[in-house]
């Protein structure tokens, strides 16, 4: 079965390879053709005809890819089980400001809501109600990143697209910013429907500000929105009732802006000959 | 029907016109677009790269108009690979974890298939061992192979690639001369540079850019036969030329304008020929569109 040669002895011959590619050698006799191949450039060589490289391209990439395929990070483990999609995921986690953005809209959320309920001893709520129904607005507008977002031509140019993107972390922001928000909002002081009513302007004022977005960008947009709910906040404060932001009238005015807004956008997405949607 | 056409394009920012009035088409092969600052260059690979739209004419990427659908844009995207002129990259990202969000925005949404073709396209730049590494802790060079590793995700059959080479040092250089070539037989490659040794390395076509206007378009080979007897190697300094400079051996090569004095005429590189061409004493060619 071998061929006696010069120097270490004998190569593998033909035969002893082909068995040794397609499995049929007994296993002890394999393991020698192994260890032997290991220190032999010539049987090596000899060894090619009788490979499949396309096979062993796979093979070795599907080899390569499990060593060096790195443990999914945190985030998209939690997206994963939160029901999202892999690839979705990937994307929500590998975004830093997002992140950044998340974490701040909690913080912000919870600092004024503890500001509100702690220090007013049950007689204040404008800090809340001005602060809570923009922490979405704001997390809206952090989603579409910077203009210097590093990403942000390949994201303009891919198919996924820059419209898709800003909407998919616009759902996440929301997701996970107005539940944490609402628990804060349940501590409040005050009547108890409170807690409940500032989630209309939240939602309201995103339309709002995804419309304005797409005349003059997510930074001044978002600047205008909350100076608008500040002016609304500040004005229930020194003329009308502390909870008069949140009350029906406030509401349905706020309505008919975000319906409006719904439908500026729709005409412009279908009017407009910006590459690429809205954004 | 070809993979790029442009049918009179212009682009205007504010007041000033970067691209006026353009044809062109690109097939399958490597095309270098060479320009000064300002010339065009990169509007016009952003105008193909569907980054952004063109004021007038019309423009098809793969036979799709960018600019009529939320669809045919799309569609247009799906062939496409672009490596912007400035791409920064998320602090925190490891090599492997750019090119992976890239291709998720590119739809590789089954994630083995994903994973295999990431490696794929960094093998392709040499970047295979360090997938793992943090972007941040690469050099300059290598960024720009993982800038030019997400534009291969795919096989796109339009790479847009804007100024590929800065950065890279000759190994490189090399590297990605062999890369592009074999890309370039099953796609339309369009490289801005404004070496003239890239474009003598990596292309077969060559349009040159001036002011938003199409100055040359044709072979590496025509553009240097423009520059044919105009080009001198003299003892003394000449002023006479549109330029001139002291050589390695001594002597003075002078491009363009009269003969100096006592000067030989010498064989023309295409750095002489794009330097007359900028100029505009040569007459235009045939090849000119």
């Amino acid at each position: 079965m071998s061929t006696p040669v010069t120097g270490h002895g004998w190569h593998a011959d033909d035969e002893l390879l082909a068995g040794y590619t397609s499995g049929s050698l007994r296993a002890i006799e394999a393991a020698s053709v192994e260890q032997h191949l290991v220190h032999c450039a010539d049987c090596r060589a000899a060894l090619r005809p009788h490979t499949d490289v396309v096979t062993l391209d796979q093979a070795w990439l599907s080899v390569r890819d499990r060593v060096e395929r790195r443990p999914q990070p945190a985030a998209v483990r939690l997206a994963r089980r939160l029901g999202l999609q892999e690839p979705t995921s990937v994307l929500l986690a590998a975004t830093v400001t997002l992140r950044t953005a998340w974490l701040a809209s909690a913080f912000i959320a919870l600092g004024f809501a503890f500001v509100a309920s702690r220090f007013s001893e049950g007689t204040t709520l404008w800090p809340f109600l001005l602060v809570a129904p923009l922490v979405p607005v704001l997390g809206v507008a952090s989603a579409y990143g910077s203009s210097e977002d590093a990403l942000d031509s390949l994201v303009a140019t891919s198919p996924y697209g820059r419209t898709r993107l800003v909407l998919v972390r616009t759902i996440a922001v929301l997701v996970v910013a107005l539940p944490f928000a609402a628990l804060m909002g349940l501590s409040l002081p005050g009547p108890p429907w409170v807690a409940v009513a500032w989630l209309g302007p939240a939602l309201m004022l995103v339309p709002i500000l995804l419309a304005l977005a797409s005349f003059v960008g997510p930074a001044p947009a978002s600047a205008v929105v909350a100076l608008g709910w500040a002016g609304v906040v500040t004005m229930s404060v020194r003329h009308l009732t502390p909870t008069w932001p949140v009350e029906s009238e406030v509401q349905l005015t706020m309505l008919a802006l975000a319906t409006l807004s719904a439908a500026v956008l729709l005409v412009r997405a279908r009017t407009t000959r910006m590459i690429g949607g809205l954004w | 029907m070809s993979l790029v056409d442009l049918l009179g394009v212009s682009k205007s920012y504010g007041g000033t016109r970067a691209l006026d009035d353009v044809t062109l088409t690109f097939d399958r092969g490597v095309t270098g677009l060479l320009g000064p600052n300002g010339a065009g260059k990169t509007t016009l690979l952003r105008i193909v790269a569907t980054s952004i739209a063109a004021d007038r004419g019309s423009t098809r990427i793969l036979g799709h108009d960018p600019t009529a659908s939320h669809g045919e844009v799309v569609e247009a995207r799906r062939g496409l690979g672009y490596l912007p002129q400035e791409l920064g990259f998320p602090h925190d990202m490891t090599v492997f974890g750019f090119v992976e969000y890239v291709a998720v925005l590119k739809e590789w949404n089954q994630a083995a298939a994903r994973s295999r073709e990431v490696h794929r396209v960094l093998d392709l730049v040499g970047l295979g061992d360090l997938a793992a590494k943090r972007v941040r802790k690469l050099s300059g060079g290598q960024r720009r192979r993982v800038g030019l590793a997400q534009a291969l995700v795919g096989n796109p059959q339009v790479l847009v690639l804007d100024e590929p080479t800065t950065g890279l040092d000759p190994a490189q250089r090399a590297t990605l001369r062999r890369t592009l070539s074999t890309i370039a037989s099953e796609s339309a490659v369009l490289l801005s540079t404004h070496q003239t040794e890239d474009v003598a390395a990596l292309c077969e076509r060559v349009v040159v850019l001036a002011e938003g206007h199409v100055r040359f378009d044709g072979s590496v080979v025509d553009l240097v036969r423009t520059a044919e007897g105009r080009v001198w190697l003299s003892d003394e300094p000449a002023e006479t030329g549109v330029a001139a400079w002291r050589t390695g051996t001594g002597r003075h090569r002078v491009v363009g304008g009269p003969r100096p004095p006592g000067a030989e005429s010498v064989e023309p590189s295409l750095e002489d020929a794009y330097l007359l061409m900028l100029d505009g004493r040569v007459p235009a060619p045939d090849a000119v569109t």
